[in-house]
């Protein structure tokens, strides 16, 4: 029985159950999407651009993409470090952070937003103590800090697995030949953890990218300055403005699509692979 | 083969890196434009066409032609409720028109702004007024002719949200008191068309113009809201459904407050002017242009789309809102109409 059969018989019988998938698949997901494309050039490739040009448009999704990538790039420090931590070293409570750090995915946003603002709105716990022009709440950074909450677990999920793995043996041969801490965990961990980091970064970016519930409650919904590309495309459907809130929601899309496989590209690369 | 993969490994640095740049690009040094004058100005749902596209514009233009320069606005708008709290959380609005003087009042309780500083403004801070009314699908086929038509069973309506929404309160006054008025101030006909109206609300949006929005989308028979919901889109013909003047009901009016400890001693005089520019005639007719009735009288004739009601009232009937809101919406809505009505 040569392989080619065997394969041929899997398929055949892997067809019903495959289009059994893309039966539920097609209109929980696939249809919904496309809806959100059809409906933003239903009024023309020209009008799909004018809702684009708006200077609350632009502003929106520019500010989504800062916010992104500044939560990608803290965190991956801070995830990095706390993986880190995490696996290499040994002391009391440390079952305790390891739940608390992936606290964030369990918690609903929206209560993620409410605690923030609770902690540093003006009449929150520490937010009353600061001067007006300080405060976080609706404005920029505050959005920064939901999003740095909501996404903290992300990049310890994707860096933390890399550095259990890794025999401590390499860098117990680090340490022999006379390298410090510092020149072990940058010559020796960091070059195994690229993959892992750059996924981490990116899926942070992602999820950043998208954050509603929190934001909308912390950013205050100002047009021009704290109102993120969702808070927008919401506002903007609420208004009945479809259209113009399914332009964005679809450049939303389109860049997450690109980020997915980005990232389905990088991760699957054979040579990636331990 | 190469440049394949050349191109893979190139596409996500090439990729992230132009993401970045057009991020950044407003903020970068040679792109920046000079800082110019900013008024934070936080609004109730309906208000946002008529601000960001009216009344703002205007202010710019005769600002520049007053030789002050340019100006720029940042706006919210939202559910008066939502508005309220986030301003009373610390919003860092300057102006805010807000649906309900009583969502004023809150803000006054929270010490934002001095109790009842807003009666200082021209008119007693009330903007703009408009009527409650009924909107109805084409051609009006439940045949609903006043709110009591609103009662009978199998009517859908759609209702913004009262915890939230200004225009909701609006619409629990208008319902209490056409039913009070209808049979000569009696108080429990108020109520039974109220709860009878309650019985039949079939959607709860967060402001009255998320109501619209779903209503538009093809939720429910009817929908109670401001007219100038519907005024706007009439005078430029472009109202897909009926409305229905109820005999008897409210006419909302709008507060104004200035919310002084956001506002910095250099923008005092921007922010001072364009608080008195909204009651100018300019602004005035603006509103008018965008549904909303003036508070002079005089602008608003020769509009066919403000239709007539026979039998108008206003909240100082009721003894004003913080008499009303205690009276009528939290000891009546609340406490009686809503341990009964809610049917799925």
């Amino acid at each position: 029985m040569s392989a080619a059969v065997q394969t041929g018989i899997q398929r055949r019988r892997a067809a019903v159950p495959a289009a059994l998938v893309m039966l539920f698949l097609v209109p929980l997901i696939l249809l919904p999407l496309a809806a959100v494309f059809v409906f933003a050039f239903r009024g023309g490739v020209a009008a799909f651009w004018r809702a684009l040009g708006t200077p609350e448009a632009q502003f929106a999704l520019r500010f989504s993409l800062l916010i992104a990538f500044a939560s990608g790039a803290i965190n991956a420090i801070l995830g990095t470090f706390t993986a880190y931590v995490l696996s290499r070293y040994r002391f009391r409570g440390q079952r305790v952070l390891g739940i608390i750090v992936n606290l964030p995915v369990a918690i609903p946003t929206v209560v993620v937003g409410t605690s923030l603002l609770l902690l540093w709105g003006p009449i929150g716990l520490l937010g009353r103590a600061l001067p007006a022009g300080m405060q976080p709440m609706f404005a920029p950074a505050g959005v920064l800090l939901a999003h740095l909450f909501v996404t903290f677990p992300y990049m310890l999920g994707a860096v933390k697995p890399v550095l259990d793995e890794l025999e401590e043996t390499y860098e117990e041969a680090a340490y022999t030949i006379g390298a410090t801490t510092w020149q072990t965990f940058r010559f020796v961990i960091l070059p195994t953890l690229k993959g892992g980091l750059f996924a981490g970064a990116l899926l942070t970016f992602a999820h950043s990218l998208g954050e509603f519930g929190a934001t909308v409650m912390v950013s205050g919904n100002l047009r021009l300055k704290t109102q993120t590309a969702p808070l927008y495309i919401f506002a903007q459907f609420e208004a009945g403005n479809i259209e113009t809130a399914n332009a964005v929601a679809a450049v939303l899309a389109i860049l997450s699509f690109c980020i997915f496989f980005v990232l389905l590209r990088y991760t699957a690369r054979p040579s990636d692979q331990p | 083969m190469n440049v394949r993969r050349l191109i893979g490994r190139m596409f996500p640095l090439v990729f992230l890196g132009g993401l970045f740049l057009y991020a950044v690009w407003p903020w970068l040094p040679f792109a920046r434009p000079p800082a110019t004058p900013t008024i934070v100005f936080y609004g109730f749902s309906i208000l946002s066409d008529a601000m960001n596209d009216g009344i703002m514009p205007a202010f710019q233009t005769k600002w520049r032609g007053d030789g002050h320069g340019e100006v720029r606005f940042r706006t919210s708008f939202g559910g008066s409720g939502t508005v309220t709290n986030q301003i009373a959380l610390g919003a860092p609005a300057q102006l805010a028109l807000l649906s309900l003087e009583s969502d004023a009042d809150r803000l006054a309780d929270a010490k934002v702004i001095p109790a009842g500083s807003w009666k200082k403004l021209p008119n007693g801070g009330v903007v703009n007024r408009t009527p409650f009314i009924i909107i109805v699908r084409p051609g009006n086929p439940l045949e609903i002719r006043d709110f009591a038509d609103l009662t009978k069973p199998g009517v859908r309506i759609v209702h913004p949200d009262p915890l939230t929404s200004g225009g909701a309160n609006w619409a629990i006054i208008a319902e209490y008191g056409a039913g009070m008025r209808a049979s000569n101030g009696d108080k429990d006909a108020g109520e039974a068309l109220l709860s009878g109206v309650w019985r039949n609300v079939a959607a709860q949006a967060a402001s009255a113009r998320a109501a619209r929005t779903q209503f538009e989308n093809g939720f429910g028979d009817a929908l109670i809201t401001y007219e100038q919901e519907a005024a706007y889109d009439r005078s430029r013909g472009r109202l897909k459904a009926d409305v229905v003047y109820p005999k008897h009901t409210i006419l909302s009016e709008h507060t104004l407050v200035v919310v002084d400890r956001n506002v910095r001693k250099e923008e005092r005089a921007l922010v001072d002017a364009f608080t008195q520019y909204l009651w100018s005639e300019e602004a005035q007719r603006i509103f008018v242009h965008y549904g909303f009735r003036s508070v002079r009288d005089e602008l608003n004739a020769g509009h066919p789309e403000f239709g007539r009601v026979e039998d108008p009232f206003l909240i100082s009937d009721f003894g004003g809102w913080r008499r009303a809101k205690k009276e009528i919406v939290d000891a009546i809505w609340k406490q009686r109409v809503m341990q009964i009505a809610p049917k799925p």
